[in-house]
């Protein structure tokens, strides 16, 4: 049984919907809690600042990694990181590909959400 | 349809041009998941719209970008709110590219031939956070000035070009003004321009190969 609809309306009358309810989330988001104004640059008294969310798993890795052995943590690992992302594909391939890509996909993962989490609390 | 549309469509070919995308068959019983990535798509048309509009009241240089920011903020009518949906947009952008993308893996919708579209995803995915760095230095705050300046500096540990790099990339041997030019541009016209190239080889694709079905 191989049931079909056409992109327009069907599809495109649900993308629609998916929009919309994706602009209510925005609306609400930004009506509760809007951007405050940060203080005037102080060039002299360095401070220790927080990245964005989704940079804390790097800036968190960064810091298991002192002084000469620094570019492991700033290049190695992020490069080894997004290689394994764009390779999954090529990853899922011959016996067990599955296995091996699921392993990857957990792993990339779940770093990311450990290494934010060890970051945040 | 209307005379309008009609009188369009005789000159400019709207339809006809289109028919096959538009009647293009989509399979019947995806789940609700299959929104993630257009719900992403939503963000970035939002991030796009608003950024145009605090294009018209921000300044990017040294001297005036704190006030300028103030100002949307304080004074612009609605201003607060504009940097509000654009600074949310980015945030619920990066979720649901994360959403969408654990959605793609798990139905394995990346394998042949599809293997190329996850590529052009993945770097996506990588652009859209350069874009979010570039953004943050923007509002020329504490906060913003501080963070480019610890973030910069991990470009320096590259073995033996890393100071050549991080010269390039802060047009300096510090976070300037320069800085704060560079980043505007990258995140207002590089990086939004290779974002769009981006996603239409993206869309591209999924029409050529149509919807795939959860395996």
């Amino acid at each position: 049984m191989k049931k079909e609809k056409n992109f327009y309306p069907d599809y495109l009358s649900e993308i629609i919907v998916a929009m919309l309810v994706s602009i209510e989330i925005l609306i609400i988001l930004a009506l509760l809690y809007y951007p405050s104004i940060g203080r005037q640059i102080d060039f002299t008294k360095q401070f220790q600042p927080r990245p964005e969310w989704y940079f804390l798993w790097l800036f968190e890795m960064i810091g298991y990694f002192p002084g000469n052995s620094a570019f492991i943590g700033t290049v190695v690992i992020p490069v080894v990181y997004v290689l394994l992302f764009l390779l999954i594909p090529y990853i899922d391939r011959g016996k067990n590909g599955g296995l091996k890509a699921i392993i990857v996909g957990i792993f990339l993962l779940l770093t990311f959400i450990v290494l934010t989490l060890i970051s945040v609390l | 349809m209307g005379n309008i549309f009609d009188w369009v469509d005789s000159r400019f070919g709207v339809r006809k041009p289109h028919s096959k995308f538009l009647e293009r068959r989509i399979p019947e019983n995806l789940n609700y998941s299959y929104c993630l990535g257009g719900m992403a798509f939503t963000y970035f048309l939002i991030l796009a719209v608003t950024g145009l509009l605090l294009s018209i009241y921000y300044v990017p240089s040294e001297k005036e970008a704190y006030r300028s920011i103030v100002m949307i903020t304080n004074e612009v009518m609605l201003g607060w709110l504009i940097r509000g949906l654009h600074k949310w947009s980015a945030t619920l952008f990066i979720i649901f590219i994360m959403l969408h993308t654990i959605r793609v893996f798990v139905s394995k919708a990346y394998r042949p031939p599809k293997e190329l579209n996850w590529m052009v995803g993945v770097l996506t995915f990588v652009v859209v956070m350069a874009s979010g760095f570039t953004g943050y230095l923007l509002p020329w705050d504490q906060k913003a000035y501080w963070a480019t300046e610890v973030g910069t500096s991990m470009i320096q540990t590259v073995p033996f070009i890393g100071d050549y790099l991080v010269y390039a990339v802060r047009g300096g041997t510090e976070v300037n003004g320069a800085t704060l030019i560079r980043f505007y541009s990258f995140h207002i016209l590089y990086l939004p321009i290779t974002i769009s190239l981006l996603l239409w080889a993206h869309f591209h694709i999924v029409k050529k190969q149509g919807i795939s079905k959860w395996l």
